[in-house]
C-alpha cells in the first residue's frame, strides 16, 4: 500500500498538481481567451457565445462532459482554440445528447481540417452509443487555403454527411439550431438533420452565398432571399421553425427534444453508486514525476471506483497485468490496468478476462501505462507475438463497451493489446502526464543512429559523429513533442486531456451513454494458440 | 469471509454483514449497526445509538503502517491482517531476489549486512524503458548484493540473497 505521507508522495503531488495546473490553464484559454474584436463582432450581430449557447441549452445544473477540449492546440499556429468546435455530451429536456457547436469566434466559425475530424468523431461517438445529436451551427464553412486536407478523402467532409444520414437511418435523431450561416457543405447539416429551427435575421442556409451566386450565374441577391429563415420554413421546406431570436431557437429547440422516445438502455448490472473510500485526492501523489517510474495500477483503482472495492482477477497470474471486476457510478465493469511489461502469461490472463466480460455482458474499462510486450530472443520462442496477439483478438472482437484511460505511457504494440484509438473505444481519455508512441524517444534516436551509422558504412563512407549527433538531437526533440499528451489531443488522437479527478464522472457519464446502444452478436476470429 | 483484525494484539474477525442502507458489522459473533454521525463532525460514529468520538492515526515505519484509535480517552493499536501475507514474512523460502526480465540495474538501495523487512525496496532495475522496484520478499538481513548500478543481467539471475536475521 502506498504511502502518503513519503517524500516520494509529496513530490509526485507538487509535480503533478503543476501538470494539471497548467492544463487548466490552457483549457480556459482555449475556451474563452478571444480577440476582443471577435466578441465584439459577435454582441454587434445579436448573437452569443457558443458557450452561452451550450449553457442555456442544456437542462439546469446538469453536468456537461466536453470532449477533446484542446484540440488543435499545436496546430495552426495556435489560431484555432478547441479546433473551432465545441463538442460535448449533456442533458437536454432530460435525454442525453451530443452536443456539437460551431465557434464564430475562431475564424468565423470556419472549419479546418481538424474541425472535420472532431466533427466526423462527434457524429461516430453518436453513431457508436446511439445518441442524439444536437449541432448548433454558426460557420463560415472550409478553411479554403486548406482545402486539399479537409475536403476529398474518407474521413474529410464528406464523412460528415454520410455519418449523418447513417444516423437517421440507424433512428438516433439529430437537431440542428442554424444561429448563423450554413454555407456549402454546411448547407446539409440542418437539411440531413430530422428537426432544424433557424433564427431570423442572422440565420442562413445556402450551397453558394450571394457573393459566389453573383460570381457564377450574375444573379444578384440578398441573404434573406437567397437562404434566410422566412424562405426556408414556408417556401423551401429546408428548415423546420422559424425562430425570431437565438433565445426561441433554443427554447423551440428542447421543446423538440422532449418530444423523442427516450432510448432503451440495455439492462447492465447496477448497484447503488458510492464514492470511492480511499480519497481522489491522492492520485496526484500516486502518479509518478517520471514516466520510467513504476507505480501499482491498484493504487489508481481505489481511487476511481465505488467502495474502493475491486475484485481482483487471477491476482498471483500474469501479475504485470491487473484485471478485475469494480462498480464504477453503480455500473459493473472488467478493469483491464498495466502494471508493468505484458508478458505470456500476462497476455494470456489479458485476453481471458476480456472473453469472460465479453460473456457476461460487463463492459472493460482499460488503464493503460504500458511500456509494451516484452521482447528478446527467449519470449519470442515462447511466442510472445502470437499470445499478445491473442489478447489484440479478445480485444478487438469483444461487443460489450469498451473505455481507455491513458494513465501515463502508452508506447509499442501494448497501445493496441490495451485498446488504443484504433481499436474504437467508445471514448478514450488522457490525463496531462501521457506520453505515446510508437518508441520511446531514446529508443527511436538509437535506432535512427545506427540505422544511419550502417547507410554511412554500406556507402563506403567513415562514420561522420557529428551527423549522428544531429540525427540523435533531431529525433529526440520531434519526439519530446510528438509523444506528449498536448500533440495527442491536439491530433485527436483521443476524446480530451481531463484531470484525473474527474476520471471517475467522466467513465460514470461514457457509460451511461454506451448502454443506448444494444450490444451485438458475441463471436472472435481465429486465435493462434 | 470475516477480516481479521488486531486490537492491542488481540485478534477478532469481522464480517460486514450490509453495507447499505446502514453498515452493519458482525464482530466475533455480534451485530453491530454503525452510522456515521456527519452533523458531529468527522470521527463521530453512532455503534447501535450510543455516540463514540473516534481519532484515527496512522503512522508509518519503513513499509508497514501501525493504526491508532483514541476512544473515549484511551488509545488503542489496530493491525489488519491479510491472509494472503499472513505467513509470508518470516518464509524462508523466499531468500532470493530474482529478476523477473533482462535489463540493467539502475539503483542498489541497500548494502550487504543491513536488514531489511518485507516490502522494502532493495534494488531499482531498468527494462523496456521502465523502472522496477524489487522488494525484499521476507525481513531478513541481505546476505549479499550480486549487481551494481549499471550492470545488465538476464532474467531469471539471482541479484540479492537473505538470510534470516539473528533471533529469527
Amino acid at each position: 500500500m502506498i504511502s502518503t505521507s513519503g517524500a516520494d508522495f509529496r513530490r509526485n503531488e507538487a509535480h503533478n498538481r503543476t501538470l494539471v495546473a497548467a492544463f487548466r490553464e490552457k483549457q480556459e484559454a482555449a475556451r474563452s481567451g478571444r480577440p476582443k474584436r471577435d466578441l465584439d463582432r459577435l454582441a454587434a450581430q445579436g448573437k452569443m457565445t457558443p458557450r452561452q449557447r451550450i449553457e442555456k441549452l442544456i437542462d439546469p445544473g446538469t453536468p456537461f462532459l466536453e470532449l477533446s477540449s484542446l484540440a488543435a492546440n499545436m496546430a495552426y499556429d495556435g489560431e484555432a482554440p478547441g479546433a473551432g468546435s465545441i463538442v460535448g455530451i449533456g442533458v437536454v429536456s432530460g435525454r442525453e445528447a451530443i452536443i456539437r457547436a460551431d465557434d464564430p469566434t475562431v475564424k468565423g466559425g470556419a472549419w479546418y481540417p481538424l474541425t472535420i475530424k472532431k466533427i466526423v468523431r462527434a457524429l461516430d461517438i453518436a453513431i457508436e452509443n446511439r445518441l442524439p445529436l444536437v449541432h448548433l451551427c454558426d460557420s463560415a464553412g472550409g478553411f479554403l487555403p486548406l482545402q486539399s486536407e479537409l475536403f476529398p478523402d474518407r474521413f474529410m467532409a464528406g464523412r460528415i454527411f454520410r455519418n449523418q444520414s447513417i444516423l437517421s437511418k440507424i433512428g438516433v435523431k439529430q437537431l440542428s439550431l442554424v444561429f448563423g450561416h450554413c454555407t456549402a457543405g454546411g448547407a446539409y447539416i440542418p437539411a440531413l438533420s430530422d428537426y432544424s429551427v433557424i433564427v431570423r435575421g442572422t440565420g442562413a442556409v445556402f450551397l453558394g452565398g450571394p457573393p459566389l451566386v453573383k460570381a457564377a450565374t450574375g444573379e444578384e441577391s440578398s441573404v434573406e432571399e437567397l437562404g434566410g429563415a422566412d424562405m426556408h420554413t414556408s417556401v423551401s421546406g429546408t428548415c423546420d421553425y422559424p425562430a425570431a431570436t437565438e433565445d426561441e431557437a433554443i427554447l423551440i429547440g428542447r421543446e423538440i427534444v422532449a418530444q423523442w422516445d427516450r432510448p432503451a438502455k440495455w439492462p447492465i448490472q447496477r448497484e447503488t453508486a458510492e464514492p470511492p473510500a480511499y480519497d481522489p485526492q491522492e492520485l496526484y501523489g500516486i502518479l509518478p514525476d517520471d514516466i520510467k517510474k513504476q507505480f501499482d495500477m491498484r493504487e489508481i483503482i481505489a481511487r476511481i471506483v465505488d467502495g474502493s472495492r475491486f475484485h481482483e482477477y487471477q491476482p498471483n497470474y500474469g501479475s504485470t497485468l491487473v484485471c478485475g471486476f469494480a462498480n464504477i457510478w453503480g455500473f459493473k465493469v472488467g478493469i483491464v490496468a498495466n502494471n508493468g511489461v505484458l508478458f505470456n502469461d500476462s497476455s494470456l490472463k489479458g485476453g481471458h478476462f476480456i472473453e469472460l466480460c465479453d460473456q457476461n455482458n460487463t463492459p472493460l474499462v482499460f488503464l493503460q501505462n504500458i511500456t509494451g510486450y516484452m521482447i528478446g530472443r527467449d519470449y519470442e520462442r515462447r511466442g510472445i507475438t502470437k499470445d499478445g496477439a491473442k489478447m489484440i483478438m479478445a480485444q478487438s472482437c469483444a461487443r460489450v463497451p469498451k473505455f481507455t484511460v491513458m494513465c501515463n505511457g502508452s508506447f509499442g504494440a501494448g497501445n493496441y493489446g490495451m485498446c488504443g484509438r484504433a481499436f474504437d473505444a467508445r471514448l478514450l481519455f488522457a490525463w496531462p502526464n501521457h506520453q505515446i508512441g510508437v518508441m520511446g524517444g531514446d529508443q527511436a534516436a538509437n535506432t535512427l543512429v545506427e540505422v544511419k551509422a550502417n547507410q554511412m558504412r554500406r556507402a563506403g563512407e567513415a562514420v561522420d559523429p557529428a551527423t549522428l549527433a544531429r540525427v540523435r538531437a533531431e529525433t529526440l526533440a520531434a519526439y519530446q513533442e510528438q509523444t506528449s499528451a498536448y500533440y495527442s489531443t491536439s491530433e485527436l488522437w483521443d476524446d480530451g486531456i481531463i484531470d484525473p479527478l474527474d476520471t471517475r464522472n467522466a467513465l460514470g457519464i461514457a457509460i451511461s451513454v454506451s448502454l443506448n446502444a444494444p450490444l451485438g452478436d458475441k463471436g472472435y476470429g481465429v486465435f493462434r494458440f | 469471509m470475516p477480516l481479521h483484525l488486531t486490537l492491542d494484539g488481540e485478534t477478532h474477525a469481522i464480517e460486514i454483514v450490509r453495507r447499505k442502507p446502514r453498515l452493519v458489522l458482525e464482530v466475533d459473533g455480534r451485530r453491530y449497526e454503525v452510522v456515521e454521525d456527519v452533523d458531529q463532525g468527522v470521527g463521530s460514529l453512532v455503534v447501535d445509538g450510543a455516540r463514540v468520538a473516534v481519532a484515527r492515526a496512522v503512522v508509518e515505519e519503513g513499509p508497514r503502517e501501525t493504526c491508532f484509535v483514541r476512544i473515549e480517552g484511551r488509545t488503542h493499536e489496530i493491525g489488519l491482517i491479510d491472509p494472503r501475507e499472513e505467513t509470508a514474512g518470516r518464509d524462508s523460502s523466499r531468500d532470493e531476489i530474482h529478476a523477473p526480465m533482462p535489463g540493467a540495474v539502475v539503483t542498489v538501495h541497500r548494502r550487504a549486512g543491513e536488514a531489511v523487512a518485507r516490502g522494502e525496496t532493495v534494488v531499482t532495475i531498468e527494462s523496456m524503458k521502465l523502472q522496477t522496484a524489487l522488494a525484499a520478499p521476507r525481513d531478513g538481513v541481505l546476505a549479499e548484493v550480486l549487481k551494481s548500478a549499471g550492470d545488465t543481467f538476464d532474467k531469471d539471475a539471482v541479484l540479492a540473497r537473505l538470510v534470516p536475521a539473528d533471533g529469527d
